[in-house]
Order: structure tokens, then C-alpha cells, then sequence
């Protein structure tokens, strides 16, 4: 069957286990659904107290938190959906081992959970830029659009992962300091203008330096994002996700064989 | 040819013997990797071939059951038919949507609700929502858990969840359904329900594979029955005929038991054989429904011992117990004079249903308390008789007796 068509067929599902993942993460939990900012949140005060109050990190007039917090978000939501989506065969190894649905719904799932409390942080952004007396331009149209190329280049990186998971276990723990070290190696912390210029080429090969750049331009300084670099960004995503889901759909197959 | 829905062409499945490729470490991987230049004859002993060159052609509306002794090849035919995994060589095409009662329940999520299971593992198995919605009381209704609908999963009993499970697998109304042991769910009353849904999706001209180890459910439920062995087809056909011939050489007719060494070394008496005639008094024949049998016991006295009792049980294929008699129901004393004897347990007439069976014979003190010997399964022997692929009986035995009633009369 033409693997599209299957994937429509398929949404409820995605949209079910979408809904299992968020009220099995946060039942028999006291704070619920707050956990979603908390994350983001709790980083937010560490680094500002790292990096603003003690290393003074340049922001270019915005306050700290305020400018640490509008990546965080995002970053988070990358993080989250990279762990999940790596672990998603293997956590769901039961149902893989059991019963055929095509496997790709459980990552489709996972963006999808893990972009609830993107939305919840969303708003808790939201709530920051009015504390902080922010305005808001048109150029945060760019944000969606943003977001769907990150949405794009996650599930390009988890359709690889989570298919090398179920034979290497190693992925799993490579993940987590791969993630540490990536989100330094991403304008998170600290403003792009703070890399030197020599390295500025070799750090633009990140995917993520110009996208997570991008979200800060449009949220807080009211300028549209790097379109050219972006540009390169989004060819290269798009034979990433062409070649990683076909792979991932081969792999796929024998996949009850192995978890 | 356009009624067949399931095609096996020349299907093998092989297996790493090392589950999967679950190294210790990276470097383990690496020497595989490099291992793997030279390309590794098929016949290595790292790989086990599950399934070798079956082919299969099942055709619409069919009901087939599988047999094999574990590791035979089902599982493996199983999750090839359920597409969870494909050949490593041949082609496996099917018609149709499958549904798969493979341990139901998988899919099931045991911080959620009952009610939130239906919906979640309803979409696992390719429902719509609506669909869900529409068939949800008859789901629940069919588990028997109304009460417990928004209750935790992980609340629930073992066979409530299983109950629940297959309440929802048997409403996804596939073209193919893949049974693997799951009538052996839950109680009689809720085994009778299965096997009505069974019945029911049988008459709609639904295509059934059924895997059993319950032999009688598969002569009932099949048209015709397959049996794997060693990854090949051995036998199909029939299912009497095929179920007869797995059960004669899983189950050798051992007639009689050789000495061995008694239970309790020190025992004053000890079994030395088990022996079953039919009615022309041949040992390792058919024993005839309606006609004479009886079991022969031959006992060795190897001491001072006073009114000992023989017993004997007869077993089903599953080694269930079916009912013991011993020497004291009927009032018999046995001879204990003599360093040898024997003891006839008569059947006349013999009244178990057509099928195998099993004897498992011991020698007990007076009180029946104490085992001098056991002797487990001590004989098998097949029976000629009424059969249960006609339903027109159930079980295993059919005891003496006749119907009346007002106005009712014999044909």
C-alpha cells in the first residue's frame, strides 16, 4: 500500500497514542501538566544565573531570562521529542513485536505529544513577554513556519535513531550526552553574534543554530530569520527525511524479529 | 483463483540464533560487521531457519487450523500472517484486512482506563473512531466489565484485562482473523462466547487460521487442518485425520510401561506394567467406543503389605484428568500372596468420546493415602468412537443415557 495513503488511514491512531502518551506522563502526577514549563523553566533560572549573572553573556538590550526562555522552549521541544522518539520502538516493543500498524505512527506520536507542551510553554512565554513589557511584530509569523522545518529535521533524525535502537541499545545513552553537548553548540545560552567569525561557517552546518536564531529574530527582535541559510537548511532536511524514512520503512519490517 | 486470501509461495524465515543483533558492545558490532564481508552460508549455526519453503495457498471463507510441537514453526507463521514481520525469503500475499487475536491485549496501556483501552487498542488494530464508538457497549458488554469501564487497567484482574482484550479483537470485523490460543481465555461461559464469535464470523465467510493446542477445538472449528514440523508443512488435510497422526507421533503408543525404578525404593509393592486391550484382547489397537476394554495392571510384592489399592487415572492429551478409579470403589482386594500379580481394570462398555488418551496408574497404601508407586502416563491408547467434529457430543466422555420428554420421540 502506498505508505501516504496508510498514514492517512492511520491518524486516529497517531492521535491516539498521542493522547496515551500525555495522560499516561501525567497521571498519578500532583503537578500535572505543569511539569511542561518547569523544565524550561528551572534551565531558564540556571542559566541566568550562569550566564547572565556571572559569565554576562550579551543579549543585545533584551533581558536574560526573557532571551534564554524564547529558545528554551524550542530547544526542549527538540529534546524531548529526540529522547522520546529514539526510545518509541523500543519502549512500545509489546505492541511492535505483536501487532502490525505502520511503525512510523509512534514518532508521528511522539511529535505530536511532546508539541502539547510546546504549547503550554508557549504560553507561559507569552505571559513572560508581557511581564517584561515586550512588544510583539508581524515577524513572529515566521515562528510556524519555523517550527514545521524543526518538526521536519526531528523526525528526519528519530526515524534514523529509533530504527538503530531496536539493534543498539548504545544509541540510547550516546543520546542524552549528544544533546548536552548540542544544545552548546546551538545558540541557546549565549546570542549568535558572541561566535567568532572564523567559526561562524562551521558552526552554521548545526541545523538547529539557525532555526533556534530564527525563533529569537522573530519573537524578540522583530526581524524575519536567516531565509537564505534556511533555505540550504530545508533541502538538506528534506533528502534527510526522504532517506532516513525509507530506511527507517526497511528496517521497519523485521524490526518484530529483533526488539 | 480469485478466492484465494492467503498465498505462502516458497516462504522461509530464518533467525539469528543470537537474539537480533544485541551486542555487548560497539566493538562486538564491529567485528559482526566485518565478519559479514565474507557472506555467511545460510547453513552457519549462528542462523535457525523457523520456516523452510512452505507453501500455502488458504482460500476465502476457509478455516484452518495449525499444529506442530512447540517450535515447529506456528509463532513464525503467525506473525508472517499478521504482517508483523516479513520472509526472509519466498512471498506471503493476502486479501483482505487482517485482524490478529495474538495476545490480546498487547496494545493495552495499564495506567489508563478501560474505557480509554477500548479506544486506544481499537486503533492500534485499525478501527476508525467511529467505528470504535459504534461497537463500544457491545464491546464492554461482550467483557463483561460495565462495571469497570473508567477503572485503571492496572486495577483489573488478570482476566478482566485479557476478557477486555479480546472483546475488542473480536469486534474489528477483519476479512482474516489469526486466533493463536486465545480460547483458552477466561471461564467456560466466557469460552463458549469466543467460541459463538468464532462460529459467527464463520458463517459471515471470514477466513480463520487457528492455532491451538487444544486438539479438540481444532477439530471442531477447522475445515482443515496444517501441521508444521520442523519449519515445514509434514501434513494437512482432514482434521481428524491430520490431528490423529500429529497425536501418534507426539504421544508414541507406549503400551505398556518397561520396569523402572518404584517411586519408593523401599515400597513393598511396585508397579511393573501398564498394559491397554481393546475388545479383541490386542494390546496397541484402537479401543472400540460401546465395546469391552480394560486396563491391565501387573504388580510386583516385594515385602510384607496388607490390602494395598491400585489406581487409575484417565488423562486427556493435555494430561487433564478425566476421572480415578481404584481397586477399593469397586470392592476389590488384590492378591498379595504371590511375588506377582495383576489386576484387570474392566471398561464395558468404553464410553470416551474418539481421540488419545492417557493412563496414569499408581499403588497406595490402605488408606489411600500414601503413593507406594506412581507411574505418570503410564499407557496411551486411541479411541474409535463418536466424534467431535460432528458437535454432536463435547468432551471426552459420553455417559450412558437416553432423552425423554412430553411429546418429544426417538427418530
Amino acid at each position: 500500500m502506498n505508505p501516504i495513503r496508510e498514514l492517512v488511514q492511520y491518524s486516529y491512531l497517531i492521535l491516539s497514542f498521542a493522547r496515551r502518551d500525555i495522560r499516561a506522563r501525567y497521571k498519578q502526577t500532583a503537578l500535572g501538566a505543569a511539569w511542561a514549563v518547569l523544565q524550561p523553566l528551572s534551565l531558564m533560572i540556571v542559566f541566568t544565573l550562569v550566564f547572565d549573572k556571572v559569565a554576562r553573556i550579551p543579549t543585545d538590550g533584551t533581558p536574560y531570562p526573557l532571551f534564554s526562555f524564547s529558545a528554551l522552549i524550542f530547544w526542549s521541544f527538540f529534546s524531548t521529542s529526540m529522547s522520546q522518539g529514539t526510545f518509541a520502538m523500543t519502549s512500545n516493543s509489546n505492541l511492535v513485536r505483536k501487532i502490525y500498524f505502520p511503525r512510523e505512527t509512534l514518532l508521528l506520536a511522539v511529535m505530536l505529544s511532546a508539541s502539547l507542551d510546546l504549547a503550554i510553554a508557549c504560553a507561559m512565554l507569552g505571559v513572560l513577554l508581557v511581564l517584561y513589557g515586550s512588544t510583539i511584530s508581524w515577524t513572529v509569523l515566521w515562528v510556524p513556519l519555523l517550527l514545521g522545518l524543526q518538526v521536519l529535521f526531528t523526525l528526519a533524525l528519530i526515524c534514523f535513531t529509533s530504527a538503530v535502537h531496536v539493534y543498539f541499545r548504545d544509541i540510547g545513552h550516546a543520546l542524552s550526552l549528544g544533546l548536552q553537548l548540542w544544545m552548546f553548540a546551538t545558540p541557546v545560552a549565549y546570542p549568535m553574534s558572541v561566535v567568532p567569525q572564523s567559526v561562524r561557517s562551521w558552526y552554521l552546518l548545526n541545523p538547529m543554530a539557525p532555526i533556534i536564531d530564527g525563533y529569537r529574530r522573530a519573537i524578540l527582535y522583530g526581524q524575519p530569520p536567516d531565509l537564505p541559510r534556511l533555505g540550504i537548511v530545508l533541502l538538506f532536511v528534506t533528502a534527510l527525511l526522504f532517506l532516513t524514512y525509507f530506511g527507517f520503512k526497511r528496517a521497519e519490517r523485521t524490526f518484530a524479529d529483533v526488539i | 483463483m480469485n478466492d484465494i486470501a492467503i498465498r505462502f509461495d516458497q516462504v522461509s524465515k530464518r533467525y539469528r540464533l543470537r537474539r537480533g543483533w544485541h551486542f555487548s558492545s560497539i566493538g562486538e558490532a564491529i567485528g559482526r560487521i566485518r565478519r559479514r564481508v565474507r557472506p555467511a552460508q545460510g547453513t552457519s549455526p549462528e542462523f535457525f531457519w523457523a520456516l523452510r519453503d512452505v507453501n500455502l495457498q488458504i482460500r476465502k471463507g476457509e478455516s484452518v487450523g495449525l499444529i506442530g510441537s512447540n517450535g515447529a514453526g506456528k509463532s513464525t507463521a503467525l506473525k508472517i500472517l499478521s504482517r508483523v514481520t516479513v520472509p526472509t525469503k519466498g512471498t506471503f500475499s493476502a486479501v483482505g484486512k487482517i485482524g490478529a487475536l495474538i495476545e490480546v491485549g498487547a496494545g493495552f496501556h495499564f495506567d489508563l482506563t478501560g474505557r480509554e483501552n477500548v479506544f486506544l487498542n481499537g486503533a492500534i488494530m485499525g478501527m476508525s473512531r467511529a467505528e470504535v464508538e459504534a461497537k463500544f457497549d457491545r464491546i464492554v458488554a461482550f467483557a463483561e466489565i460495565e462495571q469497570f469501564i473508567d477503572t485503571p487497567i492496572k486495577y483489573y484482574s488478570s482476566g478482566m484485562a485479557v476478557r477486555l482484550g479480546f472483546a475488542v479483537a473480536a469486534h474489528i470485523n477483519p476479512d482474516i482473523l489469526v486466533v493463536d490460543e486465545v480460547l483458552a481465555v477466561g471461564d467456560a461461559s466466557f469460552q463458549a462466547k469466543c467460541l459463538n464469535k468464532l462460529a459467527e464470523l464463520r458463517e459471515l465467510d471470514k477466513t480463520i487460521i487457528l492455532v491451538s493446542h487444544n486438539m479438540s477445538n481444532i477439530v471442531q472449528h477447522c475445515d482443515r487442518v496444517i501441521w508444521l514440523d520442523h519449519g515445514k508443512i509434514r501434513a494437512q488435510g482432514d482434521p481428524e485425520t491430520i490431528v490423529e497422526q500429529y497425536l501418534q507421533e507426539v504421544q508414541p503408543r507406549s503400551a505398556s510401561t518397561g520396569a523402572g525404578p518404584a517411586l519408593d525404593a523401599d515400597a513393598p509393592i511396585r508397579i511393573v506394567s501398564v498394559a491397554v486391550r481393546n475388545h479383541r484382547d490386542e494390546v496397541g489397537q484402537p479401543v472400540v467406543y460401546g465395546a469391552r476394554a480394560c486396563v491391565e495392571v501387573e504388580y510386583a510384592v516385594e515385602g510384607p503389605i496388607s490390602d494395598p489399592v491400585i489406581g487409575v487415572t484417565f488423562e486427556n492429551v493435555n494430561g487433564h484428568a478425566l476421572g480415578g478409579l481404584t481397586t477399593r470403589l469397586a470392592g476389590f482386594k488384590l492378591e498379595v500372596t504371590q511375588p506377582r500379580g495383576v489386576a484387570r481394570l474392566v471398561l464395558d462398555p468404553v464410553i470416551f468420546t474418539r481421540g488419545m488418551y492417557k493412563i496414569s496408574v499408581a499403588a497406595l497404601d490402605e488408606r489411600i493415602q500414601r503413593f507406594y508407586d506412581f507411574r505418570s502416563q503410564a499407557a496411551t491408547f486411541s479411541v474409535d468412537g463418536p466424534s467431535l467434529a460432528t458437535r454432536e457430543v463435547s468432551g471426552h466422555v459420553v455417559y450412558p443415557h437416553h432423552w425423554e420428554g412430553d411429546g418429544g420421540h426417538k427418530e
